[in-house]
């Protein structure tokens, strides 16, 4: 299942355009990811433009 | 003399119609420096990163690299850069014109999720080239049109693809 998020701005369904990996911040992070990081799938509203991510699955 | 850099290339970019625009200077940012990456977050410069569809970025070049600072600043964001159009403004008194802070910020700028444009603004010999008020004494800036044309395109082209093509193909 594809991942959706609703902008936190204007409530629009935001467009998921990149999965990207970023360093963990946390030991437990750290130790549970098998790359390296956590990767969070990044989305943009196409009504206000705004910018909003959330963790992704590593099996997603 | 990065700072007067900064503000020549911010009244080119005024010159062009329909462009909205701010300077942030990294040196004053409440950002501090006990803590790293998003957990230093300033939530105003967040905020300017999210709403910015491209950035320059006006770096002087120290020993061959970029300000620390610079760096720090940088990393305190991620998902507000994520397919950003974004150039680089190298500042140097010797006569490269801060190309190898340019080449050193490049693999920095791929990792934080920016697309970087081809083209470069070098200003060289830096101290020569501003007046005792900061203005621009010569054409230091000849790349600059090139420079504005290319970021604005890329800015436009990835506010397109970030905002109606998704990850991945239609559903």
């Amino acid at each position: 299942m594809r991942p959706q998020m609703t902008c936190p701005k204007c409530g629009a369904e935001m467009n998921h355009q990149a999965d990207k990996l970023r360093e963990p911040t946390t030991q437990e992070e750290a130790e549970t990811s098998r790359l390296g990081g956590i990767v969070i799938a990044v989305f943009a509203c196409p009504s206000c433009g705004w910018i909003a991510s959330q963790p992704l699955r590593e099996d997603s | 003399m990065s700072e007067h850099a900064a503000r020549a290339v911010l009244a080119e970019i005024q010159k062009r119609p329909g462009i909205e625009t701010e300077l942030i200077d990294a040196a004053t940012l409440p950002i501090p420096t006990d803590e790293a990456g998003e957990a230093a977050k300033s939530p105003a410069f967040a905020e300017a990163m999210n709403r910015a569809d491209a950035i320059v970025l006006v770096a002087p070049e120290y020993n061959r690299g970029y300000p620390g600072l610079l760096k720090h600043v940088l990393d305190t964001n991620l998902h507000e850069y994520i397919h950003k159009a974004v150039g680089v403004v190298g500042v140097s008194s010797g006569i490269f014109g801060g190309a190898r802070v340019i080449d050193n910020l490049l693999p920095v700028l791929r990792e934080l999720g920016l697309v970087t444009i081809f083209w470069d603004v070098n200003v060289n010999n830096a101290r020569t080239r501003f007046d005792e008020n900061g203005e621009l004494v010569d054409d230091a800036f000849l790349s600059i049109d090139k420079f504005l044309d290319e970021l604005v395109w890329m800015a436009e082209t990835l506010r397109h693809g970030r905002e109606r093509v998704t990850l991945g193909g239609p559903a």
